[in-house]
């Protein structure tokens, strides 16, 4: 059984990137500075596809193989 | 097709008995992941709204003026007494304190913190914030003590004919 830690690491790490521009945003936007709010609100957004690439590629690593894998072949 | 299922052992192409159900609802390390991805789907989409605003705010849209808005009769407030009001709109709650013969504040009372309504104390010269002690300095409505970490928005005032009016929402000079 091999494992990969890696995808999630990396999963774990966008979200709290998330929870801290979250926070920044709405700090930010209270300060009413609104330039730096939609940079981070913009961040925030790009992160998602990140996220969905990182899940895509890391998916399928790692050895305790789910149902469908094992029937692949 | 008819005679096949007679057969005693049948052949096992049905794809119904190889279902298994076992660890269907296991947390593994792909599920994970899924839940992961997904929470950052969650926090992009929530974020979307502050950015509109902020964005809406850029373009000058809530910079307006609002119509002035008579708060008291000056012979009405004395020097040390506070008067509350709502500006700019009926939701947003604001106080006026009188802290001299010419000096009116006004602040909207809403608590930086978790906006509990802000109250002014005549005997300590302070306006104080009843939910986690949160205290404002009067003349500038910078935070002093507690919780909050960012100055009440202030108003302006104008007197004019010894009417008190609210002009306008100051921005922060950051
Ligand atoms: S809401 Fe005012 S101190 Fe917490």
């Amino acid at each position: 059984m091999k494992r990969s830690y890696v995808g999630v690491i990396l999963l774990a790490a966008i979200l709290m990137m998330n929870i801290v521009f979250t926070q920044l945003v709405v700090h930010q936007y209270y300060y009413e500075n609104y330039g730096v709010t939609l940079l981070y609100a913009g961040l925030n957004v790009l992160l998602f596809p990140v996220a969905l690439f990182i899940y895509k590629k890391e998916k399928n690593k790692g050895g305790s193989k789910g149902y469908e894998e094992r029937n692949l072949s | 097709m008819s005679d096949r299922n007679n057969k005693v052992p049948f052949d096992e192409d049905n794809y119904t008995h190889n279902i298994n159900r076992n660890n269907e609802r296991m947390l593994d390390r792909r599920g994970f992941m899924k839940t992961l991805a997904g929470a950052a789907g969650v926090f992009a989409v929530s974020t979307l709204p502050w950015g509109a605003v902020a964005a809406k705010e850029l373009m000058g849209l809530g910079d307006k003026e609002y119509p002035h808005q008579k708060i008291a009769d000056v012979k009405d407030v004395k020097v040390g007494d506070s008067v509350k009001f709502h500006f700019p709109s009926e939701h947003d709650s604001a106080i006026l304190i009188r802290l001299s013969e010419n000096k009116y504040v006004a602040y909207q009372n809403a608590c930086t913190h978790l906006r509990c309504p802000v109250y002014w104390v005549k005997d300590e010269q302070e306006m104080i914030c009843p939910c986690h002690h949160g205290k404002f300095d009067a003349s500038t409505g910078a935070p002093t003590a507690g919780p909050p970490r960012r100055p009440l928005p202030g108003i302006k005032v104008e007197v004019k004919d010894d009417v008190i009016y609210a002009v306008r929402v100051k921005r922060y000079e950051a």
